[in-house]
């Protein structure tokens, strides 16, 4: 967004105000193209916050490991404003402590496809319009910045922040241009056989590492024990074995079914560039067909799984 | 050579009114069906399916009461809202549908759940053996419990 004073300018002030006591959102990171989170609680610190499409975390991830009680001023795009709201729903944080400054997204953008697409190691990256600026050493390259929206920010359908206490900046729209872009893999996965999805999400798969990065990034993954880390009984393989991380794939975004909010993060997080995301597009979309339900559209309304009711009595045959 | 398909059978302990046919399912199945009987349909998760065939079961059949019959109310529709996903979950990347079936017993019937399971073991034995899923097929069970 072209003028972010307004932001740190508010970050500020609700922290001078005593309205929160710490504000989370981005500075700029000590390598090029990785901005980094930051977790401010002075009113100095607010001049290095900054938002760009390097910005790769949903902030609301970090909500986890802080008190419910402690009050909190979050800087939001849509997905980390429907995180919030999804976390709400799920009583994992309280509203009311919470202060969300909503900004616009313009996408994020793919940096293991920046440094593969420059003539050398990145020095130095700035977004400048619809164009991203290398500096490569002494020289310098000019990139399009809409090749590089990673695959989960193209064609999103939700940018508005939402329920957030100020907004700041205006949505303007993303000239994708998407004929000219090759299909995302979630796209051309459906449109593949049985057979040819098996062994495209087999390959995928076949090269986790149990990192678990995926499950740390992502916001709607806070459970204390998750299922891979419980030890008696062993609900699934934890060792790094073609059925322990089949398990691991179908399960965690099993677990994801209508919770998801889309953003990314876990693939982006991932070190081994493995694919995920179309595995919960396909089940929220699933549940949008089935339930009527898309995650963060409505305060109230539970997820489909958690809700269990009479009422879906015609709706499966046998 | 003929296969013979191995099936999972999760059962709802209450799904069957007649006693013959508990008594059947108990002492009588076929040797090539594992029995895993469950106090409500509700109690299955998606992982005991997972599980299944990744130890090498060819097809699982899960078998509860008729919406409106279960013991614990809804419970039987709160398993079908995930299980129905997670089959559809599967059959996306790539399983065979006929792998993994539901039956919905009606208290009221008798000598159901045989046929149904004969038609279910013949469905599976022409899909050949799940190639696909059985990525822990030689593990022991128990072997790698922590
Ligand atoms: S599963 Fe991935 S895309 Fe979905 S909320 Fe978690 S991090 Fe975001
Ligand atoms: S993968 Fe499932 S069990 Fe593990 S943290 Fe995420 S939601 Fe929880
Ligand atoms: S981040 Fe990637 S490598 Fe790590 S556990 Fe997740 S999928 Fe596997």
């Amino acid at each position: 967004m072209d003028d972010f004073s307004q932001v740190r300018k508010e970050a500020a002030r609700i922290l001078s105000e005593k309205i929160v006591d710490m504000v989370i959102g981005f500075k700029q990171g000590t390598i090029p193209l990785k901005s980094q989170p930051m977790f401010i609680t002075s009113q100095e610190d607010t001049d290095k916050l900054i938002l760009d499409g390097f910005c790769q975390n949903n902030l609301a991830v970090f909500l986890h490991d802080q008190p419910k009680d402690k009050r909190i001023g979050i800087i939001c795009r849509a997905c980390e404003s429907r995180a919030v709201r999804a976390l709400v729903i799920e009583h994992q944080v309280n509203r009311e402590n919470l202060y969300l400054i909503g900004v616009p997204c313009m996408g994020i953008l793919d940096w293991k496809k920046i440094q593969d697409a420059a003539d050398g190691p990145v020095t130095n990256a700035q977004e400048s319009g619809d164009q991203i600026l290398l500096e490569i050493g002494d020289k310098k390259q000019v990139l399009i910045r809409n090749e590089f929206i990673v695959d989960s920010c193209r064609g999103c359908g939700h940018r508005e922040p939402i329920d957030v206490d100020i907004q700041i900046g205006e949505i303007s729209p993303i000239e994708m241009n998407a004929d000219n872009l090759p299909q995302t893999w979630g796209e051309s996965f459906k449109s593949k056989s049985a057979d040819e999805r098996f062994q495209l999400f087999t390959e995928e798969t076949e090269r986790c590492i149990r990192c678990y990065a995926c499950r740390e990034a992502c916001p709607m993954c806070y459970c204390t024990e998750c299922f891979v880390d419980h030890i008696a009984p062993r609900w699934s393989e934890s060792m790094v074995t073609p059925g322990g991380t089949q398990a691991w794939h179908i399960i965690r975004a099993f677990h994801q079914t209508g919770r998801c909010v889309e953003c990314g993060a876990c693939e982006r997080a991932c070190p081994m560039d493995i694919k995920m995301v179309y595995l919960t597009d396909k089940l929220n979309d699933d549940m949008k067909k089935e339930y009527g339900f898309e995650v963060g559209e409505n305060e109230e309304k539970q997820p489909p799984f958690a809700t269990i009711t009479l009422d879906d009595k015609n709706r499966f045959k046998y | 050579m003929s296969h013979t398909p191995k099936i999972v059978l999760f059962q709802c302990q209450y799904c069957l009114a007649s006693s013959a046919d508990q008594e059947w399912v108990e002492n009588s199945l076929p040797e090539n069906v594992k029995l895993v009987k469950v106090p409500c349909s509700g109690r299955i998760s998606p992982l005991f399916i997972m599980n299944a065939f990744q130890k090498g079961a060819d097809g699982v059949l899960v078998s509860g009461c008729m919406p409106e019959k279960c013991h614990y109310i809804t419970s039987n529709l709160g398993a079908r809202r995930q299980l129905d996903e997670f089959k559809k979950f599967l059959v996306f990347l790539g399983l065979e549908p006929a792998r993994f079936e539901f039956l919905w017993m009606n208290i009221d019937e008798r000598g159901v759940i045989q046929n149904e399971l004969d038609a279910f073991t013949s469905n599976v034995k022409q899909l050949g053996p799940n190639k696909k899923f059985n990525t822990m097929k030689d593990e022991i069970i128990g072997q790698y419990h922590g």
